[in-house]
């Protein structure tokens, strides 16, 4: 009902990048990572990779910026999307995002962002640790909810 | 995107999608509209200081005292292209004013259509026509010069509608490009006026023009110091931008080109100028106020840095207490490593 969003676990995720490929694949049809719309950020040195996403905001505001309407939020499916045939690369949604998603693509030269692959991301169906998932957004925390107070439940009776 | 190495020294880059295009479009149109303002305000209420000078071509007679002062729209409509060169898809230029009801860019679209036309009809008919001082032209003079203002500040209102970065987000900004617009548009009119020939060095007019724009230049230079402070007090990246300005990277583009070539040298040449009436001292007085003016829009927009996100501090938390698997806060300390201890014991670390 309220949507189901992308949701990252960044302790489980180990820097392998297939998130990446399968996406550039599904998108442009080339095994490009940095045509990829989600991108994990690395620190090797601390073996800490985050993969980041759109956050598919309730009030976008790269759809307020965009000068077409080529960014819009998608009702029906409940995602924020760039329709490729309006967009004339402006970037001005590159500038506005403060998340800092949406990135132009020299090939397509239009922007674009992640669109959710139409249902079913394929980064999620990919991730074999199951760092990234797709879930309703107001689910989103109950997991992490869990873990944190089972490891706290423990500490207590560890203390006891 | 800011990459942001999370330890020691802290090192966000500023945005790197808009770029000098940008800069240039913002300073032609800033520019242009300033220069039609003066121009229209001396046609107002200077016309008898304006010398007459006609030019016959052919049927028609140009008066080159108009040209002089009203070429404005020309160089936003030179700006604009600038603005297009930066697209990806160029060619479909024409579609960025499908979103005025929230898209400043989209209104920025039609406001600087709206003032290049309007202004192109008044820049041709007033020197190849002779209109009378009719209510109808007057009307469009007005409505010429209302859009001239607008589109000064509109340079400055687009980049404060990015919310985020916080060295733009302030009302500040639109204030000082307008009164930036207003100094190299008068400038501008000052050289074209030398150029044309139509004054000598030491005509009234320019006279007037030169004490004018001394007093632009100081109420930018005061408006620059209270904008930079704004955003010197605005955590974070506010004080991050304003560092990389003043001390950071970008200190010789501040200093050099904003400061000594934009506020020093022409107050200092303008003062010489009062005293010699030398007309090679007040042109290049003038290249370097424009060029400062150019500076000033390319130091802003390269030192656009975006907020960091709670989610950055949460993460550069968690790595410097080494608890990413607990997602607890920070314990007082001396519990930290009795924690730990217990933790490691009970194999749950």
């Amino acid at each position: 009902m309220y949507g189901k969003v992308l949701v990252v676990e960044h302790e489980k995720c180990t820097g392998c990048r297939q998130c990446e490929l399968v996406c550039s694949v599904f998108h442009n049809g080339t095994s490009n990572p940095s045509r990829a719309r989600i991108k994990v950020m690395k620190w090797e040195h601390v073996g800490f990779y985050l993969p980041m996403t759109c956050q598919n905001c309730e009030k976008p505001f790269c759809t307020e910026v965009c000068p077409t309407k080529a960014c819009h939020r998608d009702i029906e499916n409940q995602r924020v999307i760039i329709d490729k045939d309006k967009c004339i690369g402006c970037k001005t949604c590159v500038v506005a995002c403060p998340f800092g998603h949406p990135f132009f693509d020299p090939i397509d030269r239009v922007t674009v962002k992640c669109d959710y692959c139409d249902g079913e991301p394929q980064c999620v169906r990919f991730c074999e640790v199951k760092a990234i998932d797709y879930v309703e957004a107001d689910r989103v925390q109950m997991a992490k909810r869990r873990e944190v107070f089972t490891k706290f439940s423990d500490l207590l009776k560890i203390e006891r | 995107m800011a990459s942001v190495p999370i330890f020691q020294k802290k090192f966000i880059k500023p945005q790197h999608v808009w770029k000098w295009e940008i800069a240039i479009y913002l300073y032609l149109a800033g520019m242009g509209a300033g220069a039609f303002i003066i121009g229209t305000l001396i046609i107002w209420f200077a016309n008898h200081l304006l010398p007459q000078k006609l030019l016959n071509l052919w049927i028609y007679s140009i008066d080159l005292s108009k040209t002089a002062v009203l070429w404005g729209p020309l160089l936003v409509a030179i700006g604009s292209p600038f603005l297009i060169l930066d697209l990806g898809k160029k060619m479909k230029f024409y579609t960025a004013c499908l979103n005025p009801k929230t898209s400043w860019l989209a209104r920025g679209f039609l406001i600087l259509s709206a003032f290049i036309v309007i202004g192109l009809v008044l820049f041709v008919g007033s020197s190849a026509f002779d209109p009378r001082r009719t209510t109808a032209w007057l009307t469009l003079e007005i409505i010429g010069v209302a859009l001239a203002f607008s589109t000064a500040i509109y340079t400055g209102i687009l980049l404060k509608s990015v919310k985020y970065i916080p060295i733009w987000n302030t009302p500040l900004l639109p204030l000082l490009f307008l009164i930036s617009a207003l100094s190299t548009g008068s400038m501008g009119i000052i050289l074209s006026l030398l150029g044309f020939k139509l004054t000598s060095p030491g005509h009234l007019l320019l006279k007037r023009l030169t004490s004018t724009e001394q007093v632009f230049i100081l109420i930018e230079a005061i408006v620059l110091i209270f904008y930079l402070y704004s955003r010197y007090r605005q955590k974070d990246q506010g004080e991050t931008s304003v560092h990389l300005l003043l001390s950071g990277p970008l200190r010789f583009l501040f200093w050099v080109g904003i400061v000594l070539i934009g506020f020093i040298f022409p107050i200092l040449l303008e003062f010489l100028y009062t005293h010699l009436a030398q007309p090679g001292l007040l042109i290049i007085t003038g290249i370097f106020l424009l060029a400062g003016g150019f500076f000033l829009r390319l130091g802003i927009l390269a030192s656009g840095i975006k907020e960091q996100l709670p989610m950055h501090k949460l993460v550069e938390m968690k790595i410097n207490i080494n608890y990413s698997n607990l997602g607890l806060p920070p314990l007082p300390r001396g519990d930290e490593g009795k924690l730990k201890n217990l933790m490691r014991t009970r194999g749950v670390l």
